[in-house]
């Protein structure tokens, strides 16, 4: 378990400080009954274990799997192939994004099961199957990120009139969360491999701007999956 | 008890695992079969950290749906019926600037932007003022859900912002600011933050769950990227002086 040590820290940074807050405030202003207190504190728990184990996982055993698959897409296939491999990369790292799963549990739950979560998280993944594939392009055709950038938020903001009004709060949230711990050191992987094969051009400039285009893919898809519901 | 109980029934969590993971080791044996051919040692190294990452994500989500979802919702409705629910909005700002100082993500990021200046915004500034643009981002986000103010009254403007100053902004502050959307949606925040502002908008009288509940992982994904932004604007004003 070398190297552990350090995502078990990273992990209690990120859970100790919100556990803190509710603690205070369990005993100052706000008193829950106290089993929910409880379940708090082993949800706690169980959060740090699991995201720490999770973590390390990720980097021991899927970070470099990305960045050997990074490295080697663009050399061996050709651009048509890529740009599908990427689609299908962006997809499957966000079906296993845990923020997005517990998403569309909430999502699941607080419509009484009528926004189904499978079927947020299959937009959700489709959509950034569709933009990281559009982001390769990007890179082996020389766009300007400005201009996809641009271009995406305004179709997202003509969409927002059409779809249904349920589904602009939820298509935004699922903008963001898909920039997780696993979908974003993927995506980056991906994105300074192609633009270090391809050469000529800037690795850093080119290879960054791909998770802020990742991230428009979801909120488009759900609101289309919006349209199609309303 | 038998409400603490729940967290043992792990089987519907393992099965969503499975379904999550499965997909993505599939790619990666047809990767070894037909291009990688790793060496078998190794593969069974990367084995080793799949396995662990799949009992992490079950204790995770198990974790997240028993314990944290629930509190955050009741926490939500206690505030929301008190008759107080402005003391959200301080609630809400706390729970932003703690989550974020603390936030690995957010301190890779910050020395990032630091070595895109050339060194001349300290990483300290970039977090304080990361840390700051999210609790503020947070804070708005409780008073949208209080008040009942449609989302995209916020996110659209805070987009617009942004593109607007990609006119001004040099690529590489672009391209970081706009990938740094991600950094403060960190797990707790989209947990614990997402089910308070849902617990409140479920109590209060005209507030709809799904519409003014949902939609605050968009502003607090907004605020890294309007205050990386405004930071790069600083610095190219600097360069040219």
């Amino acid at each position: 378990m070398k190297g552990y040590r350090e995502n078990l820290s990273e992990a209690l940074q990120a859970v100790l400080p919100i556990t803190l807050v509710v603690m205070i405030l369990q005993f100052s202003m706000v008193s829950m009954p106290a089993v929910v207190f409880i379940r708090f504190l082993l949800g706690a728990l169980m959060v740090m274990a699991g995201l720490s184990l999770f973590l390390h996982g990720v980097k021991t055993g899927l970070l470099p799997l990305g960045e050997l698959v990074g490295a080697e897409m663009p050399k061996r296939a050709s651009f048509a192939f890529m740009l599908l491999l990427a689609f299908i990369l962006g997809f499957v790292v966000t079906v296993a994004e845990p923020d997005v799963r517990v998403l569309a549990h909430q999502v699941d739950v607080v419509s009484g099961g009528e926004i189904n979560r499978n079927i947020l998280i299959l937009t959700v993944a489709l959509g950034v199957g569709f933009f990281v594939a559009l982001a390769m392009l990007r890179i082996i055709v020389g766009i300007p990120i400005a201009y996809l950038l641009a271009g995406g938020y305004v179709l997202v903001i003509i969409l927002s009139f059409f779809t249904h009004p349920d589904f602009v709060p939820i298509a935004f949230d699922a903008g963001g969360v898909t920039t997780g711990p696993v979908t974003v050191p993927f995506i980056l992987a991906l994105g300074v491999g192609t633009a270090s094969v391809l050469g000529g051009r800037s690795s850093i400039t080119d290879g960054f701007g791909l998770v802020g285009l990742a991230s428009i893919g979801p909120v488009i898809g759900v609101m289309i999956l919006g349209v199609v519901f309303g | 008890m038998t409400e603490l109980l729940e967290f043992l029934y792990i089987g519907e969590v393992v099965e969503e695992v499975a379904v999550a993971l499965g997909p993505l080791i599939l790619f990666f044996i047809f990767f070894q079969v037909f291009f990688l051919k790793l060496p078998r040692e190794y593969v069974f190294n990367l084995l080793k950290g799949v396995v662990m990452t799949s009992v992490g994500l079950v204790l995770f989500l198990q974790g997240v749906k028993v314990g944290f979802l629930p509190t955050g919702t009741a926490m939500g409705e206690i505030l929301g019926g008190s008759g107080r629910p402005w003391f959200l909005i301080p609630i809400g700002f706390g729970f932003g600037l703690v989550a974020t100082i603390a936030e690995p993500a957010v301190r890779i990021l910050s020395f990032e932007v630091e070595k895109a200046s050339n060194g001349a915004i300290r990483a300290k500034v970039i977090l304080i003022t990361l840390s700051l643009g999210v609790a503020l981002f947070v804070a708005l986000g409780m008073v949208r859900t209080i008040y009942g103010i449609p989302v995209h009254y916020l996110v659209i403007p805070g987009y617009l912002g942004a593109l607007a100053m990609l006119k001004f902004s040099d690529q590489t502050f672009t391209s970081i600011a706009f990938d740094a959307g991600g950094v403060a949606t960190g797990p707790m925040t989209v947990t614990f933050v997402m089910a308070l502002s849902v617990g409140v908008a479920s109590v209060m009288e005209g507030r709809n769950p799904i519409l003014d509940g949902f939609g605050l992982i968009a502003l607090v994904a907004l605020a890294p990227i309007l205050s990386v932004m405004v930071l790069g604007l600083f610095y190219s004003s600097g360069k040219r002086r």
